[in-house]
């Protein structure tokens, strides 16, 4: 595109709550200050629900692909079981192993969680609705998930098993592997939107609806990305790191009570954020399937009305959430499709196929950027 | 060069032959979403034992002979016949009879070789028990008769699939007047035309 596409400020919540309590009497930065922690919360309380729903969903899908039934007595349909698990956990006992290192093996599960939830800093659900739009949005996602193995490693060397030493070795290994094809992969996206941002490269893509999401114009980046995801999620075709007929449970063997919890909770918060990034970078994120710019003056509103702005900023979220849970969904439909790869095989497919692809598919964008720049970005 | 291309298309016949593969796969597992549960949900509902179904082993105590066929037919010899001679009449008096059904591997042997068919099969299956030896049966526990699935009232009774009439899958609503699939071997029998007299060959 040669120019930017329209950017309609849509709903703004920040700006309205700090007018709202100027005209209250307060100073702009005790406004500020008052607003800071709200979306920070809410996006917390949303990724935690996420979570609650995640599990749901996939022990619910779990026992619908096997023919079971799945969850049913907790609630209706068994809504309430992962609120039943979490709370098992959290009563649990706390056991620290007499052999285990102490300190790492407390730190471990938190410096696996931390970078998760802090990486939801950068998911926009609208053009406004995100805690913080930072420049380097997409690359500060990708620096935080590198600091993950370091976590993982930590709790397996800590945990003085073998099976969690192995485990660990395993995760940092697969982990480091293909973060480079997902980082190569993002860089083509990053390449035709001309942004780190996770708002711009959603802007980017928001010019004609479904066709001017970037899995049409990135299918083979599209997969790559999902792959690595999954692998960085350490979701089955590649859970190496936990396969519990061969490590036990992995780096999570001597693990119990929240600790575990917190491992379980990383894991598929990160989930749910892949999800949500696959869906930013490669499905239009917010964006409708047709332009709702175009719905609205199709019904002769005008974008800015507040009702219109509070429509397609509900709209948008539900969009957003929706892909990312149809990618959840087909990550678990994956999960009782595939069988678990070999260690060698994951490396090999890491290093001598995304690897590669990665890179061809990055000079041919960077090619078809030069020679067609009015569709894949000037 | 060449070498190089041929390597790169290998790589990538490899690459749509491993698409495929997944794509028929996530076909199967998302066919199988439509599909209904097959499980039973097992206290609430209970599978009706086939009609020739080993369960726990009932016994008569006053039809038993104390010939003791049972325990020397059993591959364990588990059966215990506990029995006096009486001298005044010159006859076994049967005391006591017990099978322990944590040893019992409910072959059936005694079943079928008891001179008196004191001993029969049962459809009782539920022998859970906090302690072991509460599975040691006395003549007692061992003439107590199983509560049938069909005629209790806090279970829903299903039929399994064999006895499913023809073409159903889910026991679920089907009516207990349907009758099964094939023939009862009686039935089978009646389409016969009447056996010719083998004489005593057979």
């Amino acid at each position: 595109m040669d120019s930017p596409p329209i950017v309609t400020t849509g709903l703004d919540l920040q700006t309205s709550f700090v007018e709202a309590l100027q005209g209250l009497g307060l100073s702009s930065g005790t406004a500020r200050l008052l607003w800071l922690p709200l979306p920070m919360l809410t996006v917390l309380v949303a990724a935690v629900v996420g979570v609650l729903v995640n599990v749901w969903l996939e022990r619910k899908i779990s026992a619908a692909v096997q023919q079971r039934i799945g969850p049913e007595y907790a609630g209706a349909l068994g809504i309430l079981q992962p609120l039943a698990d979490g709370l098992k956990l959290v009563f649990k006992e706390d056991i620290i192993p007499a052999r285990a290192d102490g300190l790492l093996f407390t730190l471990g599960p938190v410096l696996v969680l931390v970078p998760v939830i802090l990486s939801w800093l950068v998911v926009p659900f609208g053009q406004n609705l995100l805690i913080s739009n930072v420049g380097v949005g997409v690359f500060l996602w990708i620096s935080l998930s590198s600091i993950q193995p370091i976590g993982l490693l930590m709790s397996g060397y800590a945990s003085n098993n073998k099976y969690s030493l192995l485990g660990g070795l395993r995760a940092a290994a697969q982990s480091i592997s293909y973060e480079i094809p997902l980082a190569l992969a993002v860089l083509a996206v990053v390449m035709m939107s001309n942004s780190l941002s996770t708002v711009d490269i959603v802007n980017q893509q928001a010019g004609a609806g479904i066709l001017s999401w970037n899995i049409w114009r990135q299918p083979v980046g599209f997969v790559i990305f999902w792959i690595c995801a999954l692998a960085e999620c350490e979701r089955l075709p590649f859970d190496l790191p936990e396969a519990e007929e061969e490590l036990v449970a992995g780096y999570q063997t001597e693990y119990s009570g929240m600790k575990f919890a917190l491992f379980y909770l990383g894991s598929y918060i990160n989930l749910v954020l892949s999800a949500l990034l696959v869906a930013v970078l490669y499905l239009g994120g917010w964006s409708f399937p047709v332009p709702v710019e175009w719905l609205a003056g199709l019904l002769g509103q005008s974008v800015d009305a507040p009702l219109v702005q509070v429509i397609t900023a509900s709209v948008g979220i539900a969009m957003t959430v929706l892909k990312a849970y149809l990618l959840v969904f087909f990550a678990i439909l994956l999960r009782w499709t595939v069988p678990r790869v070999r260690i060698d095989q994951l490396l090999d497919l890491g290093w001598k196929f995304l690897l590669p692809v990665a890179l061809v598919n990055l000079l041919v964008t960077a090619a078809l950027k030069l020679a067609f720049p009015s569709v894949f970005g000037g | 060069m060449f070498g190089f291309l041929k390597k790169v298309g290998d790589y990538t016949k490899d690459a749509v032959g491993a698409a495929q593969y997944l794509s028929q796969g996530l076909a199967v597992t998302f066919d199988h979403l439509r599909r209904r549960p097959i499980t039973v949900q097992y206290p609430y509902e209970k599978l009706i034992p086939s009609e020739r179904y080993r369960g726990r082993i009932h016994y008569e105590f006053d039809k038993c002979i104390a010939c003791e066929v049972c325990v020397r037919v059993c591959p364990i010899n588990l059966p215990v016949v506990d029995w006096v001679m009486n001298k005044a009449t010159k006859k076994k008096e049967l005391r006591n009879y017990s099978i322990d059904f944590g040893v019992c591997i409910f072959c059936g042997n005694c079943v079928e070789y008891c001179p008196t068919n004191c001993l029969s099969m049962t459809e009782e299956y539920e022998l859970a028990a906090f302690d072991r030896h509460s599975l040691n049966y006395d003549n007692v526990a061992l003439g107590r008769l199983p509560t049938s699935v069909t005629s209790d009232p806090a279970v829903f009774a299903l039929r399994e699939l064999a006895y499913l009439p023809k073409g159903v899958m889910d026991p679920h609503g089907v009516p207990a007047t349907a009758p099964r699939a094939g023939k009862l071997p009686e039935q089978v029998l009646e389409t016969l035309p009447a056996a010719p007299d083998q004489g005593a060959s057979s």
